[in-house]
């Protein structure tokens, strides 16, 4: 069941044009040099929290933040008190942009054909006039990653080098205003090793020996290591070599970043088998590691802790890997990837509910999460993970002023965002759920 | 016309006489090539079932059958005699569903699922026309393997589908097919299977088991409507024929018995539901989670056929998968089935379920007696209550004057591993059963003679000479 779509921004247009009676752009028109958001209690997550707070924002970015801070003449103030100041939530795995309705393959830009392609670049694909974009911010998302190749029937039809991941900004008119790093990790599908196979045919599970499959797992393995090998040669070649020896190839050249360290690998896989052969690999291969997804990353927690490797979670309302597994594995285990010193993040793996990600987090605090450490894990660590902590996370001088004011604890489900800034800019919290709440609300009344 | 009905007469007789020419030579051939027909194993220990263990006994068999048993038993002198001193006599076992002189290929697979059907009226997975005995291909050469081992019985269940087709009891011995059969339309096999896959009917469980439902009303319905038909074709709308309900009519009319699919103790409870409301002479298949609803079992008096493949890890699953506590908790506990059933007074046979030889057969007994099922209640379970429950104990299943002369002698228990199997009747087919030598492989026979290494070694210095 792939997808493929490469042309379809027409398409795309008139399906949205059709679904938006009002569409929720972001305001660009006059907008003040400078905001200060002042008498909120600020969440800088750098620090204590600051009771009647100000921060100030000019040009897209935080200049100051403390108790006593004097309000510049040219910012618009903002009346945060009785609110509480937050940085936006980041979700570092979505198909946000990429996605607009999973039933109509024409709005899917997911994943492409074959199974290696470190060339595509999710940022390219990327719709900034999505629906579901000022629906997540609206919950107070303000920035995510979309990741290609994360979703589908089975793991393996995304590809095995699914391409690479890109953070942006949920506002702007152009992916170029909102992109905040067009590569930040890049996507592999790690395959797995799984015998019962469910066969369309006849509509049922098949057992497949274990012998074939593994067979066909190492060959998977085998072939992610030539590519990588080959990459590296690449690398060699193109430095040393003389530019008319080596024919230039757009996939090894995406590799590079990858053989060099510099750029990170996002490996999808949640059994423990797959984790640890994963960590080897990329031990092996001296590749930069995150984990994506790890169910059944608790089983593995010294060798995650030991070879420093980060955990993305996927959703936790589910149901635990294993029919023996607790039931609450899925709530408890951040508090142990915590207890391990694994850094972690929530995160949504989709995109119409990207904006549930504070609940994973809330859950967890239900299950022994410390509560400053739930805010970070939907705020600051995707930051610290994907190495864009110098940039988003905390509410400090210089860093991006993605921030939200909320009407209390933003991973309460009814706390509401009231205030939300997204690169400096008081963006709007209208969205497709809001218009269709005041469609609807219009409705005639039964007589009574 | 009327030469031609002058004649008739002299044509009747005539086919008469050849009749019983063919007849009488059909039977007298049965004992050429000289097999005796008469045969006593005296001065041995035997096991009727039906009755207490006759020390120093003699059976005596003519013609098939079984003409005497007892100490003091006259020995006719026509028998073949046999000493059956050390030696134990058994009735022949039975393995009540199998699929035994079955074609195993692909076709047998796929046939019953058909093409994609969109609801009951177009009859998926359903040919209860196909008989195993119309199908029975005597050169399987698992029959001489199971006959060996002390099957004399078994029950050959065709598959594939949700009514594959009907059973039939053979005796696992004869010249011709006609030979093997005992019963030919003998049990109903229904699975409850979805076969409809992606796009047809019924792919769900429920949709399955509301076709059977349909099917089973629409039999009825037929049984009574085909009468009345027949009895007013002027005055009655003509009846449809349909083939499912034309056949499945007769067979309820002739009582056979219905196989429910029921192997966990949802479908042990369910299977008791159906049968209850389906009225059909019910007997569950599978049974392997009986202990857990034997209460409800005996209580329905429906019997039960208990698979001896007993769930094990699969040989070419993953080794690393997880094993849950569920599937744990069954692959202990379902050897003690049996067991369970036999406390609790349910009537049960065993069934090979299509293990692939004998020797697993006795391996998947001995795991039922280590959980506690009592020698003579497997042995029962594989003899008199079997023959019960296929309706033929007045023919099958024990030592007894006039039963068929199934027998399996041994010199020892017959579930000890280290006994041996020495002679097999069926129907008074007498088989001696030699010890298998397997045959010597090339390269095991380690003399200097035939050391091919040395041979080569000499070879070499021959060559080396000559050089």
């Amino acid at each position: 069941m792939k997808i493929l779509n490469l042309s379809s921004r027409a398409v795309l247009a008139l399906v949205l044009a059709a679904s938006l009676a009002v569409p929720a752009w972001p305001q660009t028109a006059a907008t003040p040099a400078a905001y200060a958001i002042k008498g909120g209690k600020v969440f800088t997550l750098a620090g204590a929290p600051i009771d009647n707070g100000t921060v100030i924002i000019r040009d897209g970015k935080i200049v100051a933040v403390g108790a006593n801070i004097a309000i510049p003449q040219d910012a618009q103030v903002i009346d945060a008190t009785g609110l509480e100041v937050y940085p936006g939530m980041f979700d570092p795995i979505t198909q946000i942009g990429l996605n607009e309705v999973s039933a109509v393959g024409a709005t899917v830009d997911v994943s492409e054909l074959g199974d290696y392609n470190p060339e595509l670049v999710a940022a390219t694909a990327v719709n900034p006039a999505s629906a579901h974009i000022p629906v997540t911010r609206a919950n107070g998302i303000t920035e995510v990653i979309a990741a290609p190749g994360t979703t589908g029937f089975d793991l393996q039809s995304g590809g095995l080098i699914a391409g690479q991941a890109s953070a942006f900004n949920l506002a702007g008119w152009t992916i170029d205003e909102m992109q905040i790093n067009r590569s930040v990790a890049m996507v592999i599908n790690w395959p797995t090793i799984q015998t019962s196979t469910f066969d369309f045919a006849s509509f049922s599970v098949k057992e497949k020996p274990y012998a074939d499959v593994k067979k066909e797992y190492d060959k998977s393995v085998n072939a992610l290591s030539d590519w990588l090998d080959r990459a590296r040669h690449y690398a060699q070649a193109k430095e040393k070599g003389s530019p008319a020896l080596y024919e230039r190839d757009l996939k090894l050249e995406a590799l590079v970043p990858v053989v060099e360290g510099k750029l990170p690998v996002l490996v999808i896989a949640d059994q423990e088998r797959d984790i640890r052969n994963a960590v080897d690999f990329c031990t092996k291969k001296n590749l930069k590691m995150i984990l994506g997804s790890g169910a059944e990353a608790w089983k593995v927690k010294e060798l995650l802790k030991e070879k420093k490797i980060p955990v993305v979670l996927a959703p936790t309302n589910r149901l635990p890997e294993q029919e023996d597994t607790p039931y609450d594995k899925p709530y408890t285990e951040p508090s142990e990837l915590l207890a391990a010193g694994i850094p972690f993040a929530f995160s949504s793996f989709g995109t119409a509910f990207s904006r549930r990600l504070p609940q994973y987090a809330g859950t967890a605090e239900a299950y022994g999460l410390p509560h400053d450490e739930a805010l970070k894990a939907v705020m600051l660590n995707a930051a610290q993970i994907f190495g864009l902590a110098d940039q988003l996370g905390t509410l400090e001088p210089g860093k991006l002023a993605n921030v939200i004011a909320t009407n209390g604890d933003p991973l309460e489900l009814q706390t509401q965002v009231r205030y939300l800034f997204i690169k400096g800019q008081l963006t709007s919290t209208d969205d497709k759920h809001r218009d269709l709440y005041d469609q609807y609300r219009k409705r005639p009344q039964p007589a009574r | 016309m009327k030469p031609h009905a002058r004649r008739r007469p002299n044509l009747l007789v005539l086919l008469a006489v050849c009749a019983a020419v063919l007849i009488g030579r059909a039977y007298t051939a049965r004992g050429e090539g000289g097999e005796p027909r008469y045969f006593a194993v005296k001065n041995a220990r035997i096991v009727p079932v039906s009755g207490p263990v006759i020390e120093n006994g003699t059976v005596v068999i003519a013609k098939g059958l079984i003409q005497s048993v007892g100490t003091d038993v006259a020995i006719p002198p026509e028998a073949w005699v046999i000493d059956g001193k050390g030696l134990t006599v058994y009735p022949g076992l039975i393995d009540a569903g199998t699929n035994l002189g079955l074609a195993q290929d692909d076709e047998a697979k796929k046939r019953g699922t058909g093409p994609s059907a969109s609801g009951p009226e177009d009859r998926p997975a359903t040919t209860p026309w196909r008989v195993a005995a119309d199908e029975l291909k005597t050169d399987d050469k698992r029959i001489e393997s199971w006959r060996s081992a002390g099957f004399t019985t078994a029950l050959s269940v065709p598959d594939g589908g949700i009514f594959p087709g009907q059973a039939t009891v053979i005796d696992l011995a004869g010249e011709r097919t006609g030979d093997y059969i005992v019963r030919h339309r003998a049990v109903v096999p229904l699975s409850f299977k979805p076969v409809g896959g992606f796009f047809g009917f019924p792919d769900s469980l429920m949709g399955t088991i509301a076709y059977v439902r349909q099917v089973l009303d629409d039999t009825a319905w037929y049984t009574q409507a085909e009468p009345i038909y027949q009895a007013n074709p002027t005055k009655t709308e003509r009846l449809p024929y349909d083939r499912t309900e034309y056949v499945l009519s007769r067979a309820l009319q002739n009582n056979e018995l219905v196989l429910l699919p029921a192997n966990n103790s949802i479908q042990i409870v369910r299977a008791l539901r159906l049968a209850d409301e389906w009225k059909v002479r019910a007997v569950l298949y599978g049974g392997q989670q009986g202990y857990e609803v034997a209460a409800a079992l005996a209580a329905s008096k429906i019997p039960v056929l208990v698979s001896l493949k007993w769930p094990e890890r699969s040989k070419d699953g993953d080794p690393e998968a997880e094993q849950t506590l569920r599937e744990l908790r069954f692959r202990d506990q379902a050897p003690g089935t049996p067991a369970a059933l036999a406390k609790a007074g349910v009537k049960f046979a065993f069934y090979s379920d299509g293990i692939a030889t004998t020797k697993d057969i006795f391996k998947s007994l001995k795991k039922a007696s280590d959980a506690g099922l009592a020698p003579d209640a497997a042995l029962r379970a594989l003899t008199l209550d079997s023959a019960e429950i296929l309706g033929l104990s007045d023919r099958l299943g024990s030592i007894a004057r006039g039963k068929i002369a199934n027998l399996v002698v041994t010199d020892g228990d017959i579930f000890n591993e280290k006994s041996k199997v020495k002679h097999v009747f069926v129907d008074g087919r007498w088989f001696v059963i030699h010890e298998e030598t397997p045959p010597e492989k090339p390269g095991e026979k380690k003399s200097a003679d035939d050391d091919d290494g040395t041979r080569l070694k000499q070879s070499r210095q021959v060559e080396g000479a000559g050089r």
